[in-house]
């Protein structure tokens, strides 16, 4: 019997096995969906199942990715709308972060911080953000500024919410311990309840993230002349259907790579996290 | 007789109290909700003492020692610590908690050295205080890991290490062993004891085991269920002795007996509170 399990499992620990099958799993599964794109478009190989125009093959989206790279879209260079995106989504997170985190951080601490904050937070926070763009507007102007508050207007709650969770589920044996060894409260602040609370705040930044990429879309959505969900949403209203595609497919990427940086930052940080 | 039985509160043991226990008990809620955790306590103990406190779950002795602590404040009486009232948790009473107490964010080396940098001490300073105290707890080899890179047991070291290393006259232990396997707690009693011995501290230690109880302690205290109060107290002599197998003689046998005869009661009338509940 022993001799049996023995050879069923090879060199590798179990666990390791399991986790390089389900990496070929997930490739394997990412190049089904490519190759069913593939296939029902028909990619220049053979008639297309679906009309180009609802759904252009992945051969010519990667060439009006090429295109658009060289000789940009509507006046302005690829590169140009995919930074301005990136700056009106990296305002929005950086405001989001420099005070949501303080202000999230001081409800979780102070019950009557709490009290004053958590009704206007909590009562705003079911609100969809886009629909109260149009208000921005009035209230703002069409210029940047109301795009970046639309964008702060639904990334603050989560990203202060979080923090307030994650400062209320600090352990009172840490506190208490820290206590007992003569720390001050500055001390227990700086050194135990902002580290303590950090993969909780993470935790919110990583869901912002996606959150604030998906809001570009609405943010873009009116009075502006430039940006990469302005660029889909404009292609769009002329049926440039590939246009579409390589904005969303920028935006994907956007959305993934920023949400990579944080896993690696969050792996790098907060190595310890859940490792009580 | 190993072990006998003493009145912890007597005047002249009261008189030279490093720790006093004075009068101590503990309402939680108010109202029809209110529960009685502990009834009047009377406790005195002696500087270089190792008391236990061993009771049936529930029957406050956590709170106890929370009280001396100076996490809860006591409802009626106070506890002092030479004299004085204690008002909030100190430096001179260092505690050792079951589990999940450390830093986890910081490196072993860096927890032990928390206490001695809140104190005001040099980074380089702090260093070489954990250092002592890593080598003390036997950790020399994992100063830069990080507790989660640890055993429960090794953890437990470094919590001791860290209470230690303030220097505290009083140490505080809440069932520090509890989550440890037989093996690893009785190889950290015995160097428990080695740290009593050599460094002499104050120790008030809570247990749920009568036989780490017996092993450790200078005076061993009976809690009954809740409301707790004390049901009786020993003194008792095996932690003096230098064989680590005391705890299989006749003699030990015969003080567990006696103990658990007394726990076992409030034990069934704990359980009773539990489904009465």
């Amino acid at each position: 019997m022993a001799d049996v399990a023995e050879n069923l499992s090879e060199d590798l620990p179990p666990a390791r096995r399991t986790a390089r099958r389900d990496r070929w799993l997930g490739l394997a599964s990412f190049a089904a969906m490519l190759a069913f794109w593939f296939a029902i478009t028909g990619s220049g190989l053979w008639p297309p199942l679906v009309q180009p125009a609802f759904l252009p093959s992945p051969v010519t989206v990667a060439k009006t990715f090429m295109r658009l790279a060289a000789t940009g879209y509507q006046g302005h260079t690829l590169l140009h709308h995919f930074l301005i995106s990136l700056m009106r989504f990296g305002v929005a997170f950086a405001i989001c972060v420099a005070i949501g985190v303080p202000v999230g951080l001081l409800m979780g601490m102070h019950t009557g911080v709490r009290a004053v904050l958590d009704p206007p937070i909590e009562t705003t926070r079911p609100i969809p953000k886009l629909a109260l763009l149009p208000l921005f507007i009035i209230w703002f102007g069409i210029g940047e500024l109301s795009k970046t508050i639309v964008i702060i207007a639904a990334l603050f709650p989560l990203i202060s919410i979080s923090a307030m969770q994650a400062v209320r589920a600090v352990s009172i044996r840490k506190i208490q311990a820290a206590q007992s060894l003569g720390a001050s409260r500055s001390t227990i602040f700086r050194r135990v309840l902002l580290p303590a609370s950090l993969p909780g705040i993470f935790t919110g930044l990583r869901v912002s993230v996606g959150i604030g990429v998906t809001m570009l879309v609405g943010a873009e959505m009116v009075a502006t002349s430039d940006g990469i969900a302005w660029m889909a949403l404009t292609a769009a209203d002329f049926v440039q259907t590939d246009i579409v595609l390589v904005g969303v497919l920028i935006m994907a990427a956007l959305g993934y790579g920023l949400d990579q940086i944080f896993r690696v930052l969050e792996r790098r940080i907060v190595h310890w996290a859940g490792r009580d | 007789m190993a072990i006998e039985p003493v009145a912890l509160d007597a005047a002249p043991r009261r008189a030279s109290a490093k720790l006093l226990i004075d009068g101590v008990s503990k309402r939680f809620g108010a109202g029809a909700d209110a529960v009685q955790a502990l009834k009047p306590i009377d406790i005195a103990i002696g500087a270089g003492e190792f008391l236990t406190i061993v009771g049936p779950s529930g029957c406050g002795k956590s709170t106890l020692l929370n009280i001396v602590a100076g996490f809860e404040t006591p409802t009626t009486g106070r506890a002092l610590l030479d004299g004085k009232t204690i008002t909030g948790p100190g430096r001179e009473r260092g505690v050792v908690f079951q589990q999940g107490a450390l830093f986890t964010w910081m490196s072993v080396q860096d927890n032990i050295a928390f206490g001695p940098r809140a104190l005001g001490k040099s980074v380089a300073e702090s260093r070489d205080i954990a250092a002592r105290y890593i080598e003390l707890v036997g950790l020399t080899a994992f100063g830069k890991r990080y507790p989660y890179e640890l055993s429960g047991g090794m953890q437990q070291r470094v919590g001791i290490a860290r209470a230690l290393a303030n220097e505290p006259e009083v140490l505080l232990m809440d069932e520090p062993f509890a989550a440890l396997d037989q093996q690893t707690r009785e190889l950290l009693q015995e160097e428990i004891r080695a740290i009593w011995r050599r460094t002499a501290k104050t120790i008030l230690w809570i247990t749920h085991s009568i036989e780490e109880a017996l092993f450790l302690a200078t005076h061993v205290v009976v809690m009954t269920a809740r409301p707790g109060r004390i049901k009786a107290a020993f003194a008792c002599g095996f932690s003096r002795e230098a064989d680590p197998l005391i705890a299989t003689t006749a003699e030990f046998a015969e003080a567990k007996r006696t103990i658990v005869g007394l726990l076992r009661q409030e034990s069934l009338e704990a359980q009773r509170q539990e489904t009465a509940a």
